[in-house]
């Protein structure tokens, strides 16, 4: 990312740091959670594991215990960085030599174990306040980020639809997906998928399904650029659509359009979920939104895939201006199994603006 | 994430091999006087918990619980709605899907009356997890177990080597795969991705030193540039959950590219003989060809699917000679760099 919006997003570490009198923030990621590490140093760790230390003077100390990471690092990053096959021990010999500081860390419940517990046990505390907040509601440099995601978001789905053909097995087209992706820049994308009809309750890795006449082949695509995701669910038909898979995408549609209708500044991610689970209720599929059959109906997006607020009739979390979301009413339907669709956009002063261009239709591919 | 294909086959993974490796587990840990067994894993940390069940999550995270007898109980916060694939996929252990998994393993180990809890990396093991953990089963010890886990897992056996072979002939198509007539970094590299999903890589790893002369810093396809005149493809990656590495340097010019064929040729051919160091035998295969800058050698090691166990500075930091490692080397060969790995002792 560009040096002005690093800066930016360090700035703002800076500020909360200051606000919640935290000398030293301990920073911890990996290739799952990476979102925390790269918020500070813009380094999205790929093997091993990593701790960011963040002081008050500005000053950034990233630690890495691979050592391949740690020469990307050296070249893609412009913080200190050292290599560390003992991780835990060198974050402790680094935290010891500064001293008896107030130090936060994030994410807390991932912090390991050895760096909170010994003989000299360090006094830290949860840093989530610090951090959370800044995750989720993003400055427009970052928003521009996730824009450029979800473009292309919209530029993967029209390969993956043009890679959906009979015959072909379900981990091919991913293949060509991350090929595509690959080519263009992305270094990672969230991806699932799902394959066949009403025995299909949900999306999962590629198994080696083979696609066939009829089938549903949803998916959602999550490319990231400079670090920041976005999502696209949609779902296809090999040949064309029945009455049945027609009627039921129509209603994902109607839920899909509530809620993104409901999307402004001060409503709470309750509101948005409500108002796409209202649609299931009057069609009598209120059964279908509850956790037996779906995790969430949305989620927020960033440096992380799947981050706060979800999406959900019990989450009253406040949706601030800046903050990009997928609204997303994935669920399964019992006359046609397990259907997708959804869009990403930003969370506006009085409404949204839409990041994701690609047509809200239950797609078709051809038969040959 | 894991997005690549998924699956378990019982003829490459028959479920006794795994039973096997958990009653070697077992001993060491009844050795050493532990109760039970706690592994922590997620998708950079998968080792353990998939060489004693076979899987990985494909995101999120799980903890897997061995008592001392009886079923293994994987639980992991991966939604509901992917328990029954889960499943279908790991072939060992029982599946629970919860918010809480620490709290149920915790429970599990309050049921069972355990007192000396054996936990796999207890330094890095998750602070919330433990702590979770102690609340749900009060008065436990938590002991560090990466010893024993590493002596249960010492020997590589058929069924890994099986599936690192496959893994290994992958990541070599996919290095051969790459376009070295293009002028990007990003065109060179995206063939090898495909080849390597298409051939059922269930996770891959691209990236590109794009100009040798400059750095041998493997970058990934978002910091990419343009080639110089000498670069390398570096391709990591898991078929099934057995993770290799291949590397490959190239040339513009035609001379430079034959003396890198010729480093690779001895990368390819490379053997550790009877009685012989590592070092001895990277000096011996690669001496003639130019000076041995640096070589680092990894093999899995408690939760990471590949580590560092040896290099040129500090030669045996746990390298296990018997079992199939990773050969990373680098060469200056008259002046210009030369980087190579391949997975050895197959």
């Amino acid at each position: 990312m560009s040096k002005e919006a690093l800066a930016a997003r360090r700035s703002a570490l800076k500020e909360a740091m200051t606000r919640e009198n935290v000398e030293v923030l301990v920073l911890f990621g990996n290739n799952w959670h990476a979102d925390h590490l790269r918020y500070a140093t813009d380094f999205g760790i790929q093997e091993g594991q990593g701790i960011a230390l963040v002081r008050e003077d500005g000053s950034i100390t990233l630690i890495l215990d691979d050592p391949a990471e740690c020469e990307r690092a050296r070249s893609d990053c412009t913080c200190e960085t050292i290599f560390a096959p003992a991780l835990v021990q060198e974050a402790k010999k680094q935290l010891s030599r500064a001293g008896n500081h107030n130090i936060a860390a994030a994410p807390y419940h991932l912090l390991p174990y050895g760096l909170l517990h010994g003989e000299k046990d360090l006094r830290v505390t949860d840093g989530a306040k610090i951090v959370e907040r800044l995750l989720m509601t993003k400055m427009e440099v970052e928003i521009d980020a996730v824009r450029k995601a979800a473009a292309l978001a919209d530029e993967g789905y029209a390969i993956f639809r043009q890679a959906a053909r009979p015959g072909r097995k379900d981990y091919e087209l991913v293949a060509e997906m991350e090929s595509f992706f690959r080519a263009n820049g992305v270094p990672e994308n969230f991806m699932i998928v799902g394959v066949g009809g009403p025995e299909v309750r949900g999306m999962a890795p590629p198994g080696g399904k083979i696609l066939k006449k009829g089938d549903m082949v949803t998916t959602e695509l999550t490319p990231c650029f400079d670090g920041y995701y976005a999502q696209i669910c949609r779902t296809l038909i090999v040949g064309e659509p029945s009455e049945a898979q027609r009627q039921a995408f129509a209603v994902y549609l109607e839920a899909m359009e509530a809620g993104i209708a409901t999307v402004r500044a001060g409503v709470t991610a309750a509101d948005v979920a409500r108002a796409e689970n209202d649609v299931f209720r009057k069609y009598g599929l209120g059964e279908y939104v509850t956790s037996e059959y779906t995790r969430v109906r949305g989620h927020g997006m960033g440096l992380f895939p799947d981050q706060k607020p979800a999406i959900l009739e019990d989450v009253n979390i406040v949706l601030q201006a800046g903050m990009t979301l997928i609204v997303h009413p994935n669920t399964y339907h019992p006359a046609v199994g397990y259907l997708v669709l959804g869009d990403s956009l930003v969370v506006r002063e009085g409404g949204h603006e839409l990041l994701c261009g690609t047509k809200r239709e239950l797609f078709s591919v051809p038969l040959q | 994430m894991r997005r690549g294909l998924m699956a378990w086959d019982p003829l490459e993974v028959p479920a006794s091999a795994l039973a096997d490796r958990l009653a070697r587990l077992r001993a060491e840990l009844a050795r050493e006087g532990v109760d039970v067994f706690v592994a922590y894993t997620n998708i950079a940390r998968g080792g353990s918990v998939w060489w004693l069940t076979g899987f990985t999550p494909y995101w999120n995270e799980g903890l897997l619980y061995a008592p001392a007898q009886g079923e293994m109980v994987f639980a992991t916060a991966l939604s509901k709605r992917v328990a029954e694939w889960i499943s279908s996929v790991m072939p060992a252990g029982e599946v629970t899907t919860t918010p809480r998994p620490a709290a149920f393993i915790g429970e599990h180990i309050a049921r069972d009356g355990a007192k000396r809890i054996g936990i796999l990396e207890l330094d890095d093991f998750p602070a919330g997890h433990a702590q979770a953990i102690l609340q749900a089963s009060p008065g436990v010890e938590l002991v560090d177990v990466t010893q024993a886990f590493a002596r249960a897992r010492n020997e590589s056996d058929a069924v890994e080597r099986l599936l690192l072979t496959k893994a290994d002939a992958l990541a070599q198509a996919a290095c051969a795969a790459v376009d070295v007539s293009s002028a990007h970094a990003r065109d060179f590299i995206a063939p090898a991705e495909s080849v390597a999903r298409l051939g059922g890589a269930e996770e891959c790893f691209t990236l590109v030193a794009g100009d040798l002369g400059s750095s041998r810093a493997f970058v990934r396809t978002d910091s990419m540039g343009p080639l110089g005149e000498t670069f390398a493809a570096r391709v990591s990656l898991a078929y099934k959950g057995a993770w290799t590495r291949h590397v490959r340097s190239f040339a513009r010019e035609a001379k430079a590219q034959q003396a890198m064929d010729r480093a690779h040729g001895a990368l390819m051919t490379f053997a550790l003989q009877s009685g012989e160091s590592l070092e001895q035998a990277v000096a011996r295969n690669f001496g003639s060809l130019g000076e041995i800058v640096n070589w680092v050698a990894e093999q899995p090691r408690g939760s990471y699917p590949l580590a560092p166990v040896a290099n040129m500075a500090q030669s045996a930091q746990g390298f296990t000679a018997h079992a199939p490692f990773v050969l990373d080397v680098e060469l200056a060969i008259e002046g210009r760099r030369w980087v190579g790995a391949r997975m050895i002792g197959l």
